[in-house]
């Protein structure tokens, strides 16, 4: 560990006041380093300055755009050029830490503006897309000044190696494990309960897989619950489910972080249908520190997450009959359920921020070694320093 | 006079291009250069610890002999058996912690975190300097970039075969 603090200038892309995995990554992992001596200044774009904690600097209003299967709130044009300008300038960084430095954002422009010791993170993990190769040859410059990249699951370090010809290291994302690892079972949570935790109306979610799954679930196990929580509308779905089933689905709509420990420790299984566009599951790692059976699809994400089984049980992705068939049989076998839960909370404990964040940081030492501040890249072109010479 | 104001621009429009690959391969030049001495560093602090735990009780005295002589040589190595010498210090060192990690007392175990400290360390370092070495290379095998000998008298940097499984 570096005995002297650091000053690290972490930027956002996505809007600061939506919930988001990227958002949550960065604010955890901006408290642990403040926790530990240094000093953070967050770069984001918010909508609503006053709620913004004090170490993040508002970049400007977002705007909306289609990403992903999803719409994400990002910022750039010029406007945001030159605060980012200001904020490097202004900030005296050691070093810089840019998360989804590939999409056109703060991030980008960060990259593009500074010079110096820099760090990129890639969250996303996606299929090929076109866009990329047109853009591609203007990206590359840019991505190549991040001195190290790190990528937050295998998924995401394919995706970055499919794009952009370049590779990074692994590191994958952190949560409070000690916070899950003290959770307390519920008594109304528990029994042959299914819990589930997400935006469940979104379709990728695939509760809609559960719900196909569950009248062969209920056949074998008469008393089977299932126990969603997670902010929407549970009316839409509702009207989905069978009548005769309707009685066993409850929805809590959204959970403290406490109440999400609770559940975690609490059901007999926990299960993540998604069927794409995950690059880690925070929630699967959550769910095994808090000791839960977790039953999960095979997506590429999952299926790195939980050692291709070995902490964890995998369905075929979108595959109701299967799902049906993993959960009956872990519903029934005591001793595996037990022993599958046991394993997936060591490896749960393995995502705890004390460890992940030392691992960031053996990264923010090595990247810093031999440079200087970071600067903006226009003020070291000799050029510019000719013609600031002409002006003194 | 339209045509001379194009080629005029066109001409400055090169020119920036130019300057903007030198300044792109001179900093990936600074980074091999950075990397690569912050990596020679960590190997040579990892010879070290090593040397010490080979002198403490974590070793019994084969592993210790054994130990001992890939350390020295990792550090007497000349760049060309470098590699393999350090790979054979990752070995020794794995064979000595795959059966000895519980039965390190307390005073070797603060040796024992040095070391897993070190090969994190020296795991981003590696991944840092292949990075920006492969990065030089592609850079460097551009067409424009020889035939305007933008790289100057630097040395092309060479892939230097770490064992991917560094302990």
């Amino acid at each position: 560990m570096l005995n002297r603090s650091l000053k690290i200038g972490i930027v956002c892309p996505y809007s600061w006041d939506t919930p988001g995995g990227v958002q949550n990554h960065i604010r955890d992992l901006a408290e642990f380093l403040i926790a530990a001596g240094h000093e953070v200044s967050v770069l984001a774009p918010a909508l609503d300055e006053e709620k913004l904690p004090d170490y993040v600097v508002n970049a400007g209003k977002p705007i909306s755009i289609p990403y992903n299967g999803a719409v994400a709130r990002i910022l750039f044009g010029p406007v945001a050029f030159s605060r980012v300008r200001q904020w490097i300038s202004q900030g005296d960084f050691d070093l810089l830490h840019l998360h989804e430095p590939a999409i056109p954002s703060i991030s980008l422009l960060a990259c593009w503006a500074a010079d110096g010791p820099m760090v990129g993170t890639f969250h996303a993990a996606a299929k090929r897309q076109k866009i990329i190769f047109a853009i591609g040859p203007i990206l590359e410059p840019a991505i190549e000044k991040l001195s190290a990249r790190i990528a937050v699951s295998e998924a995401a370090r394919l995706t970055l190696t499919d794009h952009l010809d370049t590779d990074a290291i692994v590191i994958p994302n952190g949560i409070y494990a000690s916070r899950y690892h003290d959770g307390v079972a519920q008594e109304k949570w528990q029994g042959n309960t299914i819990g589930f935790i997400g935006r469940f109306e979104e379709p990728r979610k695939g509760l809609s897989v559960l719900l196909e799954a569950l009248p062969v679930i209920a056949r074998f196990a008469p008393d089977v619950r299932v126990i969603v929580a997670g902010p929407g509308d549970p009316s839409e779905v509702e009207k989905g489910i069978d009548p005769q089933l309707r009685h066993r689905f409850e929805f809590l709509g959204k959970i403290s972080e406490q109440d999400k420990a609770n559940f975690m420790s609490s059901v007999s299984i926990y299960v993540a249908p998604n069927t794409g566009g995950e690059s880690f599951g925070i929630i699967l790692a959550e769910a095994l520190a808090g000791g839960a059976c977790v039953v999960a699809s095979d997506i590429p994400a999952f299926d790195d997450l939980l050692g291709h089984g070995e902490f964890g049980a995998l369905f075929q992705s979108e595959d109701p009959t299967d799902l049906a068939k993993v959960i009956i049989d872990l519903l029934r076998d005591d001793k595996k359920r037990f022993e599958l839960a046991k394993a997936g909370r060591s490896r749960g404990q393995s995502f705890d921020w004390e460890i992940i964040a030392q691992q960031i940081f053996s990264v923010y030492e090595m990247s810093i070694v031999g440079s200087e501040k970071v600067k903006l890249a226009s003020d070291t072109r000799s050029w510019n320093r000719f013609l600031s010479k002409d002006d003194k | 006079m339209t045509n001379w104001f194009f080629v005029a621009f066109l001409l400055l429009i090169s020119l920036w291009y130019l300057s903007f690959l030198a300044t792109r391969l001179d900093r990936l030049h600074h980074r091999v250069e950075t990397s690569w001495a912050n990596l020679d560093v960590l190997l040579q602090k990892r010879a070290s610890v090593a040397l010490e735990i080979a002198h403490s009780d974590i070793a019994d005295p084969a592993s210790s002999l054994l130990l001992t002589g890939a350390a020295y040589q990792a550090r007497d190595a000349d760049i060309e058996s470098r590699s393999s010498a350090e790979s054979g210090l990752s070995g020794a060192l794995g064979l000595l912690l795959e059966d000895s990690a519980h039965l390190a007392t307390a005073a070797d175990n603060a040796l024992l975190t040095e070391l897993s400290a070190l090969t994190d360390k020296i795991r981003v370092a590696i991944a840092i300097h292949t990075g920006a070495v492969t990065r030089t290379q592609m850079v460097r095998g551009k067409f424009i970039v020889r035939i305007f000998r933008l790289a100057g008298t630097a040395p092309l940097p060479v892939t230097y075969e770490f064992e991917s499984d560094v302990l």
